[in-house]
């Protein structure tokens, strides 16, 4: 039996349709509302924290999981990574406060102040830009900070861009795009090789699936 | 004035530990499961020295050393380095002070090593390795020996359920060899296929702009692996005379496991990719379902050697013995808990000493395990700590008499053996 780690929140709303197209069981999933461990057939469930799901398949207290790009680019996890799910889709941008009148990050002045839920990520983007910042750690409502002087740029995920606006930021630079992943614990991706081959053809045909309803 | 905190005076670092009596005695039977086995096959112990010159021990350990040696210096300013591997230091070994022994030389090490590990995910840095080396033969049956090596010295531990994943750079490297790639997409392509990071590789491989056939080939790497029929398939698809020479390599390995009777044991992986760039030929990674990263891992290294001024070619692997362990704990093995209790406490009072001492004495003569009371304990006090130490014989001495006291209860009985 394959244990797959499951991010809660918004994804997994996503993920739902996903699986059942792909021929699993997830009607636990969907009836269920406060319980973590769901069975489903031959797969059973974990349902957690989205910037948790690596953590459990790391250690292998999963076999398989669904984890964002942008949580996989922060925590660096030494997991397989297995699909492109293509869903939660969401850019991670360098934001300034639209007053400041900045249009490339290499505007940013010397040990400029940078807010963000990722703060490698950040420390890493600027490193490789050649651009000294102070990266400040938060752990959420990021916006806040260029808007109560906090900081002066924010690193951060974002969909459509809205949340940035209302808040008067404008993104200057990309540093990647973001889209759920099937990961897989590296030595449970080898001894259930089978299992795990299987689970990601079933998945991929209901990515074409879901496509196909779409058209 | 120390304005040191307390935890520094009662504490360890971060990424090393005490092992107590009962972890102890579970950590010394898998190292002496293993190092029978390999004297068993032949491979005679080596023990090198804690600390080196970092030079040399950087000679076979990549970029990752440089940040992770624990380093010092000596008197005269030469930059040392803490035991990184076993591998190395052995290395040396044989290009230097055994240079004109017959070959091939078989070595096995039992030994702690030193990496400032980020720690996670079943990281230490300091951790125990058990490896051998076999150096001097080049042919597949030295790598054959190699695995049903690894397998036999992994059952004697008591893992019962394993699998060894055995591989071929030669494989991977053949279908890049003689083509010009930036550094970067070379890079970034092996990282892929280290990291498993199969969304990345198709990218990567699109962006090497090679051709068509060969890019096929570098995306089916990570399905070209099952049993047996895995090398046949691997054969089947080589475009080019070095994967070609690769597969048929594994496959004289693989025949060569028949007659060890393990190959259940092995499945084969052309999309296995180590991370050191030493490695030459096959490569070998263990794994146990209870333990998330490889038990084992290793494979054939013929240029590491030559960095010490000999030719030689050379195969091997090293097993971590914290993960053995962690692996037993899983599949909860029975009687293996460790730690027996000594079986004999032997206490008396003052006039009663000498007998008591010449008493255990005899006892441990037989090889029996006795603790002597050395608190002046009464008969009470003697039956209650031997109590509390699941200690199940107990001999209380008074001048020219004795009583002894047996069992879980430690019901007082005439006579004895004491």
């Amino acid at each position: 039996m394959l244990t797959v780690a499951l991010p809660k929140g918004r994804l997994l709303g996503d993920l739902v349709p996903l699986f059942r197209r792909a021929g699993l069981d997830v009607s636990g999933i969907a009836a269920a509302d406060r319980r973590l461990v769901i069975n489903g057939g031959p797969v059973r469930f974990l349902i957690c924290r989205a910037s948790d799901v690596p953590t459990f398949v790391e250690y292998g207290a999963a076999d398989v999981g669904v984890a964002g790009k942008d949580v996989l680019w922060e925590t660096e996890h030494d997991v397989a990574e297995l699909l492109d799910l293509k869903l939660g889709r969401c850019e991670m941008v360098v934001a300034v406060p639209k007053r400041s009148g900045i249009q490339r990050v290499t505007q940013l002045g010397f040990n400029s102040r940078v807010a963000t839920k990722y703060p490698r990520v950040a420390a890493r983007y600027f490193r490789e830009q050649g651009i000294q910042v102070d990266v400040i750690p938060l752990h959420g409502n990021i916006e806040l900070a260029p808007l109560v002087g906090l900081a002066d740029a924010v690193v951060d995920i974002t969909e459509t861009g809205r949340t940035l606006r209302e808040n008067d930021l404008v993104p200057i630079a990309s540093v990647g795009v973001s889209t759920a992943r099937l990961i897989a614990n590296r030595v449970r991706c080898k001894l259930q090789y089978e299992p795990i081959a299987a689970l990601t053809a079933a998945l991929r045909q209901g990515l074409e699936r879901g496509l196909e309803s779409h058209d | 004035m120390s304005m040191q905190p307390r935890y520094t005076r009662v504490m360890t670092p971060s990424g090393v530990r005490d092992f107590l009596p009962r972890e102890a005695a579970r950590k010394r039977a898998v190292e002496a499961a293993l190092k029978t086995t390999f004297e068993r096959w032949g491979y005679e112990e080596v023990i090198t020295p804690t600390v080196e010159f970092l030079e040399s021990l950087a000679q076979s350990n990549g970029p990752d050393m440089a940040e992770k040696a624990y380093r010092l210096f000596d008197r005269e300013g030469h930059t040392l380095a803490l035991r990184y591997d076993v591998t190395t230091p052995i290395a040396r070994i044989v290009a230097t002070r055994l240079k004109d022994e017959p070959r091939p030389v078989r070595l096995h090490y039992v030994a702690n090593v030193f990496r400032h590990e980020e720690l996670r995910a079943g990281r230490q840095r300091e951790f125990w390795q058990a490896g051998v080396e076999l150096v001097g033969a080049p042919g597949p049956a030295a790598d054959a020996e190699i695995i049903a090596l690894a397998a036999t010295a992994l059952e004697a531990a008591g893992l019962r359920e394993f699998r060894l994943d055995i591989g071929q750079v030669g494989y991977f490297n053949g279908i890049i060899a003689g083509v010009e790639l930036e550094r970067d997409v070379r890079r970034a392509l092996r990282r892929a296929l280290l990291q498993r990071d199969y969304v990345a590789l198709p990218q990567v491989v699109a962006e090497t702009g090679l051709p068509e056939s060969k890019q096929r080939l570098l995306n089916e790497l990570p399905r070209l692996q099952g049993r047996g029929e895995a090398i046949e398939r691997a054969l089947s698809l080589a475009d080019n005379d070095g994967s070609r020479a690769a597969a048929e390599n594994l496959a004289a390995v693989y025949r060569a496991l028949e007659a060890y009777g393990v190959q259940d044991r092995v499945w084969v992986d052309f999309g296995m990719i180590k991370d050191l760039d030493y490695y030459t030929g096959m490569v070998l990674e263990g794994y146990s379902p209870d333990v998330g990263f490889p038990v084992c891992t290793g494979g054939r290294y013929d240029q590491l050697i030559a960095k010490f001024g000999v030719d030689c070619p050379a195969t091997g692997f090293v097993i971590g013995v914290e993960r053995i362990m962690q692996a037993l704990e899983g599949q909860s093995a029975p009687g293996e808990d460790g730690r027996p209790a000594p079986a004999w406490l032997v206490a008396s009072d003052a006039a009663g000493r000498t007998q008591a001492i010449e008493a255990a004495a005899r006892l441990r003569a037989d090889g029996l395990r006795v603790v002597a009371d050395v608190m002046e304990r009464s008969l009470d006090e003697a039956l209650e700590y031997a109590r509390a130490r699941g200690i199940e014989n107990v001999a209380f001495f008074t001048a020219g008499s004795r009583r002894t006291f047996h069992g879980p209860g430690l019901q007082e009985r005439e006579g004895g053996p004491c």
